[in-house]
């Protein structure tokens, strides 16, 4: 047998190694180009700044004048309110800062927001949302994947399979952690029952973006590619002998994804290409906001190369204790990165294609338990807390909802988790009703039942 | 502080389990005698029957006689009508698919020959006996069993230290499923083995099952919330891990879902109220594998020393950062060096009876304390909403009253856990024999018939075979709860050996879209295990050395030493150890510290510690081609078999061959002995350059942090000894062209979907 039969016998039909790998390239380009939207929609990309643990609301733009005439007056919770952690002997706890009403708005925020002040007019603070976990984990999952125990496909991982990817270069979905990740894991931008290619990919925040991104010193760009190209023939052949097995599809498909990335990725991350002024404009440099400085700066690279969701945590919120220093100077350290990011998009007109949320898994609570004396913190709170947008669609200058007196309950413009998913997938364009994908018997959604979009929050 | 709203049931279609969802109440049905909830309601309230399921009395249905095998009887029964079945497996196959199952690594090319050729009618069967003898077995389901309960070496959260002695538990294990000991003998050494046998080294080992949760203790942890933060985790992992019952639920409040009252909670826990940590004396047994120690302790030593030795020149009044940063570090290290040098010593991660102060010792060794003469135990409470400072109406230690299998358990101090492991392996007791049958099955088709391993409850999914598991549990039952002679049961069904290539895919996708019916063999990942394992045996590299103190193989090395604190300071880097042989032993072998996870086993998916794992995903990402097409360790392993390939073949015609057989299990076809061919001679071009000096290993490492006591920045330079002896695998620059060409196609052949999944 000649060694052209071969080559007919391996590749088909004359192909050569080379047009075979470029079929599969254009397959993948082809399986990822955008998908029509189901509405008009001005936002094209989602930027979701998590603040991790918790942020209080009552400390940042809730405020509630009340709590300092209740301040370290003891009672008792007791009844069908209680649970193990808001137990026992409780006290009221005033906030340690000052506030401001900030912008034409004159929306409200603690004073340490001194650059979030100048972009108050661009957000919309909502004050109705309400979760259903106390703990971290679970709140987590709830807040990115709509269901508490985890195991579904996250937010961005249903953006990517509604609107596709513009990039495909790039995962659809990024994910910026801290150097540790957020309690729940990986499962918090897991692409759930969603094929494997909207789940989220972590860059890690020192040294390589990605462990192992770049391969040895040996295996050159030629011959990685030559290596590439055999493992297709093989897993080619593979296939054809296991055609009902789909993951083996998905995997051939992440080596390509993995080839291109290997080549994006690391003069992505670089942000030395990036002038000084706005590096200051994101205090990348200053000691306190460089590590959210940074994530933010390349948040704003990924949507202009064409990311559709970027996720940023930052990291701790869960002030128990000690909450004056804790929160002030976490607030110290996002300030800026946040404020700059905002600004940074709207100079260079990407605001308006962008949503921008910024939320944490719940509020705080008003009052703390005695935990060995009195130190200033409080709990965690999922009927109420902070949430707000910004950028793409939203009722830019507006609060709206409120919270009771105490701030314990929302109690206007109340809504829960899966009301604000569907209302985060309208603003992008996407109806949760047709969002659906078929799984275990039935046509799941990122709001599990259903929900309502919240209407006060969109222009 | 959860609202009140009435949830829609969330049904998860994978690995979600439903938990402690609010508000939700069970339909109309049947009603459960319990020991009674906090409310009438709850007490008096009514069950679907179908979610009682695993509370009936287990039943021994006779098989159908439809099919020679009892378990295919059992499938049939239930097979959907118009339904085609997929025809046998090859041998190839079946004998690839059985050795990953029941060893984790693959078949050698000698074995399949053998298997191939065997034309005696019981070649199956002596094929299942080998394997079932073989010490790799018990490497390989004892994984499973370490996945459920959370085997780490280290104790998680702010206490990310090591427990030196951890290890002596997971050798148990597998020599426990090696030697087939009997599952009931399994439940009450792990449970109660300090009571029954408080000589025995192996018995105190075993106890150490209820110490295997993550636990911390802190300057700002209160005593008593610590305490019961353990008591709550004993309970869960208990009721988990035996009678998947996720136990958690019924805390605070009577079980949402179950027939479980918050009572039932606080009486199984109460058993637990007088077991106290302890390290105790256990001499080595002489199947555990002592071997190691010189090797290790000398680097520990050197550690030690050199920590003293900088703290002895730091001045005594401290002023710089430096003087404050090293005193708070070379302090903390020195209390860890210390506890860590009990790893070389015959002591046991366990437990004993006794009143206790709840522990507070965190960084060294605990010794039991004799118990007090005529010190009668504190009665246990149900603790209201949980909360460890509202206790309520007192329980004495019970069981779960739903299954109608009363207990009687003393209130003394010794003996409460002894009669609760007795309850749990009465055999009237309806959960345990399900419970763990459901586990095997699952670890040979990839899912129980149960489908929630842990939660057998009305949240978890009701059993798609339930005459088929209830049988599997009264056969096991039957037969001295050998979990040997459950996987011969298993392996031996027709639904086991089947071909993973249905005939009409159509109708499949028709008739049975959530893969119930057995109809086709359902391929599957290697796990992460596996696919570390399998490149070790292919390359001829894995040493095969059974236990001992945990391997430190080599490890991503920017991950390796990225800076880690914990308490307060930094914690001291992980280093491999310096000899291939060290290094190269099967991954349960490996340090397992919950705070620094190995990252191309966390990649795919290998599970946190921190919590049970009662199935493992096996989802598909892109850093996972970054873990294995360009990890320094992929290219070790390549070279290595590329360098084994040539030593044992004569022609680049066997090489090629040989590689197929080891990799894939069979020989090439001509088109790919081509192919493979055309990829090396290529390769060898291409690799033609010398290579590169190899990368050398840093002897040290320089942190930086802000010091506590004066906002400073602070450095400290640690050394890293291992890496002054360390000895790298087989290197570029040792070999020629032709094999660094041919380790070229050895990687993509470890990266090929054939050598990845078992069909």
């Amino acid at each position: 047998m000649s060694r052209r039969t071969f080559l007919h016998d391996l590749y088909g039909l004359g192909a050569s190694l080379g047009s075979v790998a470029l079929t599969s390239m254009l397959a993948e380009t082809a399986a990822a180009a955008p998908r029509p939207h189901h509405a008009n929609a001005p936002a094209k990309h989602c930027i979701f700044l998590y603040m991790e643990g918790g942020p209080s609301h009552l400390d940042t733009f809730d405020p509630k004048p009340k709590l300092g005439q209740l301040h370290l007056k003891e009672f008792q919770r007791g009844g069908e309110e209680q649970s193990a952690m808001s137990s026992g002997k409780r006290y009221y706890v005033k906030s340690p800062f000052t506030f401001r009403q900030a912008g034409d708005s004159g929306a409200w925020m603690n004073s340490r927001f001194q650059q979030l002040a100048h972009v108050a007019d661009e957000i919309c603070f909502y004050r109705g949302l309400q979760g259903e976990s106390v703990n971290h984990p679970t709140a987590n999952y709830h807040v990115n994947t709509g269901n508490r125990f985890g195991g579904d496909p996250a937010l961005g991982a249903w953006v990517n399979m509604g609107l596709g990817t513009e990039n495909s270069d790039l995962p659809g979905f990024v994910v910026l952690p801290e150097l540790s990740f957020p309690q729940g894991g990986p499962a918090n931008w897991s692409n759930g029952f969603l094929p494997n290619r909207y789940q989220g990919t972590a860059l890690r925040p020192q040294g390589s973006p990605l462990l192992d991104i770049t391969p040895p010193a040996a295996i050159t760009g030629p011959q990685q590619r030559k290596n590439l190209d055999f493992l297709a023939t093989l897993n080619r052949r593979h296939a054809k002998r296991h055609p009902q097995h789909d993951e083996l599809e998905a995997r051939m498909q992440n080596y390509e994804l993995a080839f291109r990335m290997q080549t994006r990725v690391p003069g992505l991350v670089d942000l030395g290409q990036e002038t000084r002024a706005t590096h200051s404009l994101y205090g990348i440099g200053q000691p306190r906001t460089d590590n959210l400085g940074r994530r933010c700066l390349l948040a704003r690279k990924l949507v202009e190369e064409g990311v559709r969701f970027v996720q940023l945590y930052a990291s701790t919120w869960d002030s128990h204790d000690y909450i004056a220093r804790a929160h002030g100077s976490l607030i110290d350290s996002v300030d800026r990165p946040i404020a700059g990011l905002i600004t940074d998009l709207r100079q260079r007109g990407l605001l308006d294609d962008t949503l921008i949320v910024w939320m944490g898994e719940f509020g705080r609570t008003p009052d703390n338990g005695i935990r060995g004396g009195i130190k200033y913190g409080r709990d965690h709170n999922p009927n109420a807390m902070a949430v707000w947008l910004a950028g793409g669609g939203v009722r830019a200058g507006h609060t709206i909802g409120a919270t009771d007196d105490i701030g314990a309950h929302a109690v206007e413009v109340v809504r829960p988790m899966q009301d604000l998913h569907v209302t985060l997938l309208r603003l992008l364009g996407l109806d949760d009703e047709r969002l659906r994908f078929f799984h275990a018997g039935r046509f799941k959604q990122l709001s599990q039942f259903g929900g309502k979009v919240i209407q006060e929050l969109i222009a | 502080m959860l609202n009140r709203r009435v949830l829609p049931l969330v049904v998860s279609g994978c690995l979600g389990l439903l938990t402690c969802l609010q508000g939700a109440e069970p339909a109309e049905g049947e009603t459960v005698r319990t020991s009674g909830g906090q409310s009438d309601d709850w007490t008096n309230r009514s069950y679907k029957p179908s979610d009682l399921w695993a509370y009936r009395p287990l039943r021994r249905p006779t098989p159908p006689a439809t099919a020679p095998h009892p378990i295919d009887a059992f499938i049939l029964a239930k097979h959907p009508r118009g339904l085609p079945t997929a025809p046998p497996a090859d041998r190839a196959t079946l004998i690839r698919r059985l050795t990953f199952d029941l060893t984790g690594l693959p078949p050698t090319p000698a074995a399949i020959i053998h298997y191939r050729l065997d034309r005696r009618p019981d070649a199956y069967r002596r094929l299942v006996e080998r394997l079932l003898a073989s010490p790799r077995y018990g490497e390989q389901w004892a994984r499973h069993w370490l996945d459920v309960v959370r085997y780490a070496d280290s104790s998680g959260f702010a206490n990310d230290f090591l427990r030196p002695n951890a290890w002596r538990y997971r050798d148990y294990v597998i020599r426990a499923f090696n030697t087939d000991k009997p599952y009931d003998r399994f439940v009450l050494e792990q449970i109660a083995g300090d009571e029954l046998k408080p000589d025995d080294p192996e018995h105190q080992v075993a106890v150490g099952f209820l110490r295997m949760g993550p636990w911390e203790h802190t300057g700002m942890s209160v005593a008593r919330v610590t305490r019961q933060l353990f008591l709550d985790d004993v309970t869960n992992s208990v009721g988990q891990v035996f009678l998947g019952h996720v136990l958690r639920c019924a805390r605070c409040h009577d079980h949402k879902f179950d027939p479980v009252p918050t009572r039932d909670y606080y009486s199984i826990q109460a058993v637990f109220a007088t077991t106290q940590f302890a390290e105790v004396d256990a001499e080595f047994l002489p199947s555990e594998n002592t071997r190691g120690f010189n090797a290790h302790r000398k680097y520990h030593r050197l550690r030690a020393d050199a920590n003293g030795r900088m703290l002895a020149g730091l001045p005594a009044r401290r002023v710089t950062p430096n003087d404050f940063g090293r005193h708070r570090l070379g302090r903390k290290w020195r209390v860890l060096f210390n506890w860590a040098a009990d790893s070389y010593r015959p002591i046991a991660l366990s437990v004993y009876n006794g009143p206790g102060t709840p522990s507070r010792r965190v960084f060294s060794r605990q010794k039991p304390v004799p118990l007090p003469a005529r010190d009668r135990p504190r009665h246990s409470s149900v603790l209201d909403g949980g909360d460890v400072f509202s206790p309520g109406d007192p329980v004495t230690p019970g069981v779960i009253s739903a299954t109608g299998l009363p207990a009687t358990i003393p209130t003394s101090f010794g003996g409460r856990r002894t009669a609760l492991a007795r309850w749990i392996t009465h055999p009237d007791n309806p959960l345990t024999a399900r419970v763990i049958v459901n586990r095997i099955w699952q670890g040979h088709f990839g899912r129980g018939l149960a489908a929630h391993a842990n939660n057998f409850g009305a949240s978890g999914k009701p059993p798609t075979h339930p005459l088929l598991l209830d049988w599997l549990a009264s056969e096991f039952t039957a037969h001295g709860l050998s979990i040997k002679s459950l996987h011969r049961l298993i392996v031996s069904s027709w639904a086991y050996r089947r071909s993973s290539t249905h005939p009409d895919p159509t109708t499949l996708a028709r008739l049975d879209p959530d893969h119930t019916s057995y109809c086709v063999f359902r391929p599957r990942r290697l796990a992460a295990e596996e696919i570390r394992d399998a490149m070790l045996a292919v390359s001829g590299e894995l040493n095969p050395k059974p236990g001992g103190l945990p391997a430190r193989p080599d490890m991503n090395l920017e991950a390796a030493l990225q800076p880690r604190m914990i308490m307060g300071t930094f914690a001291p880097s992980y280093v491999p150890d310096p000899l291939p042989e060290q290094r190269n032993r099967r991954t349960i072998y490996a340090l397992k510290l919950r705070g620094q996870r190995d990252p191309f086993l966390a990649t795919f998916n290998q599970p946190g510690p921190d919590s049970s794992c009662e199935r493992r995903d096996t989802s598909n990402v892109t850093p996972q081609v970054f873990a294995l097409f360009n990890s320094r360790e992929s290219s070790d392993r390549s070279l290595a078999l590329a360098a084994r390939l040539l030593e044992e073949t004569d022609s680049d015609h066997q090489a090629i061959d040989l590689a197929f057989q080891l990799t894939f299990g069979r020989h090439p076809e001509a088109a790919e002995q081509a192919a493979a061919l055309a990829h090396w001679k290529n390769s060898i071009r291409l690799q033609a350059q010398p290579p590169a000096k190899p990368q050398t290993m840093p002897t040290t490492i320089t942190r930086r942090a802000n010091e506590e006591n004066t906002g400073e920045v602070f450095t400290f330079t640690e050394t890293l000894f291992e890496y002054r002896d360390y000895v790298p695998d087989l290197q570029p620059h040792q070999v020629d062209a032709r094999t660094r060409g041919l380790a070229q196609l050895c990687l993509v052949l470890f990266n090929a979907n054939e050598f990845l999944y078992v069909h």
